[in-house]
């Protein structure tokens, strides 16, 4: 919701002047440059073309065209903030919360479940999740919690290995029935 | 037979019924859960449409993407928490109402509007998309190329808190549409090697990861968030006074959502937002507002579902997705091997009015159900986060997976889904990406074909009328927000109050 910008009330505790240019948003800028920088020396690792083939736009071209564009854009970022500050919107509304450990460990889990599909098969790994990430949560009630583990991957599998012909990865479990 | 009887043929099909029943069911469902969103359900849903005909999967998915519009009211006005973005203005008059023991009556209003807008805007989308595809038959690549750049220049005006931040978002969606093979040349760009990526970026584990991933771990983020109970609610229709009294604000609101959903890129919360303001604005009852006037339910709601017919317009008579959810919808008309655009008009008239008819179809059921069931809908968002969340987790891994059957694929949602939230955080959304993805290919394909065209002389993009005007509306799209606000400075410096703050 929009409010009245605190920088430009009169009178009670004033906030020290902004600065010109965000910090967070530069490191930002310097990030998206980074990666166009880096797109831009793969565009030069592009294989050549058969002269046959030459006629019309290089396959260079519009990747180029569009990374010149990010890039250019990116430039204002750092600045940003002033607009936005006018109409009286904080930038930093979204990111000022820190991210929780918790967010972290839920990523970490997704990245480790998705790690050990190809062993374990994508019917332990589901089920894997079903019983790590809503304790990981806080959920405290084990019955339910098994239940859900057992019920749900099941019912997924059933959905999608019975009814729209998928082949999951089999992994140990998998081969164990095998 | 004519295109209209065989549409209607298509879809009169007790199968494709209970599809969209199920797509509705879901819709509404996922519109009352805070969190969970009409893409990120299209997303999931499409590795379950593969399998189907084209017109079932495509029906499914456009009655889930009204469903879901309307879904997100029942929980605005229950309990104060709007289920999706387009309900957030519901929330403002239709709290208050359910506060002082008239929960039914605005709900009532919000499926009675909600069906009202949607049914408008399907009449308005039945006669302009062949019209407008008719028009966009004499398009050239150059025409093309233009109207795919201003539908990226819509980018800056889309939903979201930065317009600059959109255009980053969207211009790495253009970039990620270039990977793979470049269809001119044959030449490998930006594959490093991997030859899963030759085929380029799949847009199915691509737009799970955003929707899904990122939106799970922002849920990780609010565990600590609770939630109050609902009430017992009895839903009984708005009286013949409260349609009288709404009933300008319902045609205002319609008309405004359709075509708020016509332009490329603008989504149905924008629609939202000036209906309501639209219905503020015209009321004789402004001091109601705020405190749960009818008109505020009836604003916003006949606005939103307007704008899921107008939003079908650009999709399928431009290949120019009108939101986030059409974008999604278009990525599946292509995997279904259809060419969106005024070819598909010409060629299978019947899949539009089929479409159609599924639609017109979704939004009788969603009344129907919204009505019977709101108090039923609004207990779901009492289903535990910690084992909802799972539950997404594991159809985001096995529906990116089914696909293409592809452990890449997995991986290539869970590093969209952990980039996307980190993005989210700094303000470049996923949809921006998702419309920069989806109209990449377009953009690059059109823009060769004219330079081969053109001998490589960029000045001729600029001879023909139709791009100049495009060109000037791409202008409009990037500057118009920016225009705007200066325009709005003045006024305000104007104003003889002088009450300018800082002057």
């Amino acid at each position: 919701m929009a409010t009245a910008n605190p920088d430009r009330k009169g009178g009670g505790a004033r906030r020290p002047a902004p600065s010109l240019i965000h910090r967070t948003d530069l490191t930002l800028a310097v990030v998206v440059l980074a990666i166009c920088a880096g797109l831009a020396y793969q565009t030069t690792r592009f294989e050549e073309v058969p002269a046959l083939l030459q006629q019309g736009v290089p396959p260079t071209w519009f990747p180029r065209l569009v990374l010149i564009l990010i890039g250019a854009l990116a430039l204002m970022l750092p600045f940003e903030h002033i607009a936005h500050r006018r109409q009286g919107r904080d930038i930093d509304e979204d990111r000022s919360r820190r991210i929780e450990p918790i967010t972290f460990a839920t990523a970490g889990l997704l990245v480790a479940v998705v790690a050990i599909m190809p062993w374990a098969g994508t019917l332990a790994s589901m089920a894997l999740a079903a019983v790590l990430l809503p304790l990981l949560w806080g959920e405290r009630r084990y019955g339910a919690v098994a239940a859900f583990a057992v019920a749900f991957p099941l019912a997924v599998t059933l959905l999608f290995v019975g009814g729209l012909k998928v082949n999951f990865v089999p992994g140990v479990v998998g081969h164990l029935f095998r | 037979m004519d295109p209209v009887l065989t549409g209607l043929a298509l879809i009169a099909d007790p199968f494709n019924f209970l599809l969209i029943l199920i797509g509705v069911v879901i819709g509404v469902l996922v519109g009352a859960l805070p969190g969970l969103s009409s893409p990120m359900a299209v997303a999931l849903l499409m590795p379950f449409t593969i399998g189907l005909d084209p017109i079932p999967a495509i029906a499914m998915m456009a009655a889930l993407y009204c469903a879901g519009t309307y879904g997100g009211s029942i929980t605005a006005i229950l309990i104060n928490t709007p289920g999706a973005p387009p309900a957030v203005a519901t929330a403002l008059d239709g709290y208050p109402m359910a506060a002082r023991g008239e929960a039914g009556r605005a709900l009532g209003m919000a499926a009675a509007a909600s069906v009202f807008g949607g049914i408008f805007s399907l009449l308005v989308f039945i006669v302009a998309t062949p019209l407008l595809a008719k028009i966009a038959l004499s398009f050239r690549p150059q025409e093309y190329f233009a109207l795919a750049l201003f539908g990226l220049s819509m980018l800056a005006s889309i939903s979201g808190r930065s317009s600059l931040r959109n255009l980053i978002s969207g211009g790495f969606g253009v970039l990620a549409a270039t990977v793979g093979i470049h269809l001119v040349t044959g030449a490998e760009r930006f594959t490093f090697g991997i030859p899963y990526l030759v085929e380029g970026i799949g847009f199915v584990p691509v737009l799970i990861g955003l929707f899904a991933i990122g939106e799970l771990l922002a849920q990780a983020q609010t565990l600590d968030v609770e939630r109050v109970p609902v009430r017992a609610v009895a839903v009984r229709l708005p009286s013949r006074a409260d349609f009288l009294k709404v009933r300008g604000t319902m045609v205002r609101s319609a008309i405004i959502g359709t075509f708020i959903g016509i332009l490329p890129a603008e989504g149905t919360t924008v629609a939202a937002i000036m209906g309501y303001n639209e219905a503020k604005r015209w009321s004789k009852h402004k001091d109601e507002f705020g405190k749960g006037a009818i008109e505020g339910i009836a604003g916003p709601e006949a606005a939103n579902n307007a704008g899921t017919g107008g939003a079908m317009v650009p999709t399928l008579a431009l290949g120019i997705p009108g939101s986030g959810t059409t974008a999604i919808i278009l990525a599946a008309l292509m995997m279904h091997g259809f060419r969106p655009g005024p070819h598909l008009i010409r060629e299978n008239p019947q899949f539009v009015y089929a479409i159609f008819f599924a639609m017109l179809a979704a939004n009788v059921m969603f009344a129907v159900l919204g009505l019977a069931g709101a108090k039923l809908f609004a207990r779901v968002t009492f289903v535990p986060r910690a084992f909802l969340w799972p539950a997404v987790f594991a159809f985001s891994m096995v529906g990116a997976y089914s696909f293409n059957q592809s452990l890449f694929d997995v991986w290539i949602m869970l590093i969209a889904g952990l980039v996307g939230f980190v993005a989210k955080r700094h303000g470049f959304g996923p949809a921006p990406f998702v419309m920069g993805l989806i109209l990449g290919g377009m953009v690059e394909e059109t823009w060769s074909q004219a330079m081969l065209i053109f001998d490589n002389d960029w000045t001729r993009f600029f001879e023909s009328p139709i791009c100049l005007l495009f060109y000037a509306f791409t202008l409009a799209g990037l500057f118009g927000p920016l225009l705007a606000r200066g325009a709005g400075r003045l006024v305000d410096r104007l104003r003889p109050s002088g009450d300018v703050l800082g002057e």
